[in-house]
């Protein structure tokens, strides 16, 4: 009688080769329940080398750029087609009058800039000054090359502005440091650090949405007002070059 | 030649004999170039005290008044704040100066010069300040307070630095120039 019998090394799982396949199926197996996970963090470690550099960052942030300008563009001539059709005041943005700064008087009581274009070039009073950032003051005087800017920190300046967040009307007034105050006629008035200031729409001397500052600290509130610190956006101690608006308000 | 340094003679001769008229004139040109290198906290020192002081040392009380007077006028002229003027703080400077004498011990005087300085622009500074309150009153001009004591502060403690190097120059070349003369 013959008797069959399995010697012991034929068994499945004495094979290699198929512990091997099942290593795979596990391995497999386990790709599968992480959703690729090794694979896309294996990819991540080779494609290194190869993401987009720097220079694909200025590109794109050279486009942002373009966007938004001509973004600007279209809103700013959106803007004065409504204020046109409303009636409300505008600024004719045509005439600036670029000037450099030749003397400069910021701290102490004195708080002015005199800048080296004058009647002779069309400056005349009460013209507007901007600097980069926003407001720096108001044209007060005229020679025939220069013209004296009071600048927005000066005691003597107090100009209607705008707090665009809570939509309400206020008055800054220079207290002869780098701080001016907004004065708020409403304690109830929801003002809050960071809040951005601009010029009033119903200023008669300043034309609107010009930027001029962010609220830095809220001070106590008094009986029937609020006041506020305002941090300048345009630092008239640094700013060598300054653009003159004509206004017609 | 001869004609040359003829001209050079009386043109040293001019400008020493009239130093102090010359130099007035230069004090308005510092004033509006404020350089921000010499301020402290963004204040400059009160520059028309440094002549001031000298002029009327020597010249006397109504002298110093009535420069004090052009001073303010002149100065007044190239701020902006026609509200406020210089003018009072300037004359009462102008007289207060002539009545004091100079000392003999040249270190003293020298301090003296900056305590009498410090003084004038504190007096100056009260001045103005008192001037931006009245004109404020209705506006709670309690918010002038600690940026305007800022200013006087540093203002005094700058006119008190300066003027020991300033005025004692400035009051040797006065005398030199006088006894020309």
């Amino acid at each position: 009688m013959l008797s069959i019998r399995r010697i012991s090394n034929s068994r499945w799982w004495h094979k290699k080769k198929n512990w091997l396949f099942f290593a795979i199926f596990l391995f497999l197996v386990f790709v599968r329940i992480s959703k690729g996970a090794f694979y896309k963090d294996f990819y991540y470690f080779i494609s290194k080398p190869f993401w987009p550099g720097q220079f694909q960052k200025e590109i794109v942030l050279e486009s942002i750029d373009q966007e938004y300008l001509i973004k600007l563009n279209l809103l700013t001539k959106d803007n004065i087609r409504l204020r046109q059709i409303l009636s409300l005041q505008e600024s004719s943005n045509d005439e600036h009058i670029s000037a450099a700064v030749i003397s400069r008087k910021t701290g102490g009581w004195w708080r002015q800039i005199i800048l080296n274009k004058g009647s002779k070039d069309g400056v005349e009073i009460g013209n507007i000054v901007i600097g980069p950032g926003g407001l720096l003051g108001r044209v007060k005087n005229t020679s025939l090359f220069t013209s004296s800017v009071t600048l927005i920190t000066s005691p003597e300046s107090k100009l209607g502005v705008w707090v665009d967040r809570i939509q309400i009307n206020g008055l800054l007034v220079g207290l002869g440091d780098d701080y001016p105050s907004l004065i708020i006629y409403s304690k109830d008035a929801d003002i809050k650090v960071g809040d951005f200031v601009s010029s009033s729409p119903a200023s008669t001397l300043l034309p609107p949405n010009i930027p001029i500052g962010i609220v830095q600290s809220i001070d106590e509130t008094l009986k029937s007002k609020k006041t506020a610190k305002i941090s300048l956006i345009a630092k008239p101690h640094v700013i060598d070059w300054v653009q003159i608006l004509k206004v017609n308000i | 030649m001869g004609t040359n340094f003829e001209s050079k003679y009386l043109m040293n001769k001019f400008f020493t004999k009239k130093f102090s008229i010359i130099s007035f004139i230069f004090i308005p040109i510092i004033f509006l170039w404020h350089p921000n290198w010499l301020g402290f906290l963004g204040v400059q020192p009160y520059w028309p005290l440094f002549w001031l002081l000298p002029w009327a040392m020597i010249n006397g009380s109504i002298n110093g008044l009535v420069f004090g007077l052009f001073l303010g006028l002149i100065l007044d002229s190239l701020t902006l704040n026609e509200s406020f003027t210089q003018i009072p703080g300037l004359i009462f400077c102008g007289f207060f100066f002539g009545r004091i004498k100079t000392h003999s011990d040249i270190l003293v005087g020298h301090f003296r010069y900056g305590l009498i300085c410090s003084f004038g622009s504190f007096l100056c500074g009260t001045l103005y300040l008192a001037q931006i309150l009245f004109r404020n009153s209705s506006d709670g001009n309690f918010l002038m307070f600690i940026p305007s004591f800022k200013n006087i502060l540093a203002e005094v403690f700058l006119t008190g630095l300066f003027a020991p190097f300033i005025c004692s120059q400035l009051i040797r070349m006065f005398k030199f120039s006088r006894r020309k003369v």
